[in-house]
């Protein structure tokens, strides 16, 4: 038998109270540690998905935070649309000076979804799997490899819809043919969450929705229906989460037509005017261009180079973490309110041991006469309080994990970060002590008030 | 074993004192039996508490098992209690969430540790006063007699030179309160243990080897 063991029974006996107080205690720690978990694992995420000298281009009325979270982090819809003339100007050296300064400039177009989970579609080239760099290397595959589909094909494509585009707006009899949609390009590659959540693997079949499942004017895409050929290696990052299709694949998909092309609007002409006016196989529309500058220097030019542009040139490393600062401003001010909670729960430790002083008196006299000495009686108390808040503390630790699993698709949603219920850190065991710590010192007054108690007075108290 | 010396112990009582326990002078020899009797309000129990470190004295000598416990600051007396003193108490004081063996081993672990064979000890005592099968009953699932044989191993789990007990019959009836104090000092017999008891009733005096009145204690003239 120990001094831990008679507060375990202490507080066995008190069932109702322990109950009580521990509740509160899960709840601030639940709170506290989920406002950790959503900070560390955001930051961890968002930092890891960000390096380099790695830049994205859009369109210019976008914000700077808008463009990185929709074209990085998959957050939202995108922002705007601008012309395919900015991403050659960056591979042809036209911007970033004359001396190739960029190391690739890879075009994006997204809008589409696939399944209930609404992982967002981009359509890219192939560029994206053999150039562009996460954490500084590029993607792996877990099984399968890229879809052929090369900026070379998207100049040609982006040409011959032009034509016919043109010709359609002319009203000829018989414009240029619309490029045909080829089963070669009806391919997909696929993240790591998305083939395991839904069961895929290479050769299996996935069908593009326009807008999001559930939203309302989405509908589904089944002449676009592709092939798995290639599922990348885990990332833990919002990768996990897309699928990627050739870009030729999405202008040819069905709703598309309208919004394949971005053309100036000239002065004294009405918004409906621009769907007579022909078009240049350069004005294709992008959503945005992973643009990686070589180094700082080809950074410096390429963000004064766009300060004059239709387009502007974001910075991940710079928006990220303002945006993370944000977030942190955010979480302080959660943190307060988890510390107020905190301070209330010890409150109540305090009062619900406390109030129970006077009724167990005689059972610390009783102690007492046996040889207990004051700092045993003041260890059983404050073993009492230490003990209901470490098991408020892991409880709350616990609720913080089952609550991210309930809630981890609806954070993804709203931030683009994927939360890992099963991830466990070093801070959680440090908040179990600290919470332990906090409980055991609001035991401390109760534990003074019962170590002072009388023995004589208390044993005769019942003869 | 026990020595007392001019021992005094008054109590606040609003303006004044009142004076609790007044000892001329006392003296117990090892394994002696001795019966504390007198008066109601005599200063019995508050000698006993003396006796057993619970209270200190105003003003005297008081040397138990060869320690000077007026000398000792309170965590020292408490414990020289645990260790070297049994208590038994007329409303037997079990801790009622406990069982029967935890409540002895309650005395060990603050008495002389509750590690080691502490626990064989406490069953072995336990299953010498017939409460083999009751090791994991609580006191509410006792009878009276059995929660005084708990009581009683309890005193005994620390194997203490000296065993003070507060009326320890009071709550019984005569027989069933015969047995458990014979079964006591046989045991302190055995033992060899030195016993005082605090009592009200003649018989259970008579079967000490020695009986004391209080109001002999207080000297020539009925004060120290």
């Amino acid at each position: 038998m120990k001094l831990l063991s008679i507060s375990l029974r202490n507080l066995r006996i008190r069932m109702v109270a322990t109950v009580l107080t521990t509740t509160s205690i899960v709840v601030a720690t639940a709170l506290y540690a989920a406002i950790l978990v959503m900070t560390h694992q955001t930051e961890q995420r968002y930092k890891g998905s960000i390096g380099g000298y790695q830049a994205v281009v859009g369109p210019k009325d976008a914000s700077q935070l808008e463009l990185v979270l929709n074209t990085i982090f998959n957050v939202g819809e995108a922002p705007g649309l601008f012309p395919l003339q900015v991403c050659s100007d960056l591979r042809s050296g036209r911007i970033a000076s004359r001396r190739s300064q960029v190391r690739y400039a890879i075009p994006q177009a997204r809008g589409d979804s696939v399944s209930r989970y609404n992982f967002p579609v981009i359509a890219t080239i192939d560029e994206m799997f053999s150039l562009y760099e996460w954490q500084r290397a590029p993607l792996r595959f877990a099984a399968g490899g890229p879809f052929p589909w090369s900026y070379a094909d998207l100049e040609r494509f982006a040409t011959a819809l032009a034509a016919h585009e043109n010709g359609v707006r002319a009203g000829e009899p018989a414009p240029p043919p619309r490029p045909l949609l080829v089963p070669e390009w009806k391919k997909a590659v696929v993240g790591a969450r998305v083939a395991r959540l839904l069961g895929l693997s290479l050769g299996g079949r996935i069908t593009p929705v326009h807008g999001r499942m559930g939203e309302f004017g989405y509908h589904e895409h089944p002449e676009a229906e592709c092939e798995v050929v290639g599922i990348l290696a885990p990332t833990n990052s919002p990768l996990d989460t897309t699928i990627f299709l050739p870009m030729g694949l999405h202008y040819l998909i069905s709703g598309h037509e309208g919004g394949s092309f971005v053309v100036p609007l000239p002065p004294g002409k009405n918004p409906d005017d621009v769907k007579h006016l022909p078009v240049e196989p350069m004005q294709l529309a992008l959503t945005a261009v992973l643009v990686d500058p070589k180094d700082h220097f080809g950074a410096r030019i390429l963000r004064q180079e766009f300060a004059s542009r239709d387009a502007q040139v974001a910075w991940p490393q710079d928006v990220v973490p303002k945006f993370l600062q944000q977030i942190g401003n955010a979480a302080d001010a959660l943190t307060v309110i988890a510390w107020l909670v905190l301070l209330v729960a010890s409150v109540s430790i305090t009062v619900a041991i406390y109030n129970t002083m006077n009724e167990r008196r005689r059972e610390i006299a009783i102690m007492r006469s046996l040889g207990a000495r004051r700092l045993q009686i003041l260890t059983i108390i404050v073993g009492e309080a230490a003990l209901l808040s470490c098991f408020g503390a892991v409880l709350g630790v616990a609720a913080c994990h089952a609550a991210t699993f309930g809630l981890r698709n609806v954070v993804e949603d709203m931030t683009g970060v994927y939360l890992d219920w099963l991830q466990f850190s070093r801070w959680e065991l440090w908040l179990v002590l600290g919470v332990t710590g906090i409980g055991a010192l609001a035991g401390l007054l109760p534990a003074v008030k019962g170590s002072l108690t009388q023995v004589a007075d208390n044993l005769a108290q019942n003869y | 074993m026990i020595r007392l010396r001019d021992v005094r112990k008054s109590y606040r009582q609003g303006a004044g004192e009142v004076l609790a326990c007044a000892v001329h002078h006392l003296e117990v020899q090892q394994g002696e039996q001795v019966a504390l009797v007198g008066r109601s309000g005599s200063g019995k129990t508050t000698l006993l508490h003396i006796l057993a470190g619970i209270l200190r004295p105003d003003a005297g000598e008081v040397e138990v098992v060869g320690q000077r416990l007026d000398r000792l600051g309170e965590a020292a007396r408490d414990r020289h209690r645990g260790r070297h003193v049994g208590l038994v108490y007329q409303t037997f004081n079990l801790l009622q969430p406990f069982t029967a063996l935890e409540n002895v081993l309650l005395g060990a672990l603050f008495g002389r540790g509750a590690g080691g064979d502490a626990k064989h000890r406490a069953e072995a005592l336990l299953a010498q006063v017939g409460l083999g099968d009751r090791l994991h009953h609580r006191p509410s699932e006792l009878s009276v007699g059995q929660v005084q044989r708990v009581a009683i191993c309890r005193a005994l789990v620390n194997d203490p030179e000296l065993i003070l007990m507060d009326e320890p019959l009071g709550n019984q009836d005569r027989a069933t309160g015969g047995q458990v104090l014979d079964l006591l000092l046989r045991l302190a017999h055995d033992g060899g243990k030195t016993v005082v008891m605090v009592t009200h009733d003649p018989a259970s005096a008579a079967r000490m080897q020695r009986t004391v009145d209080l109001a002999t204690l207080r000297g020539p003239g009925g004060a120290p």
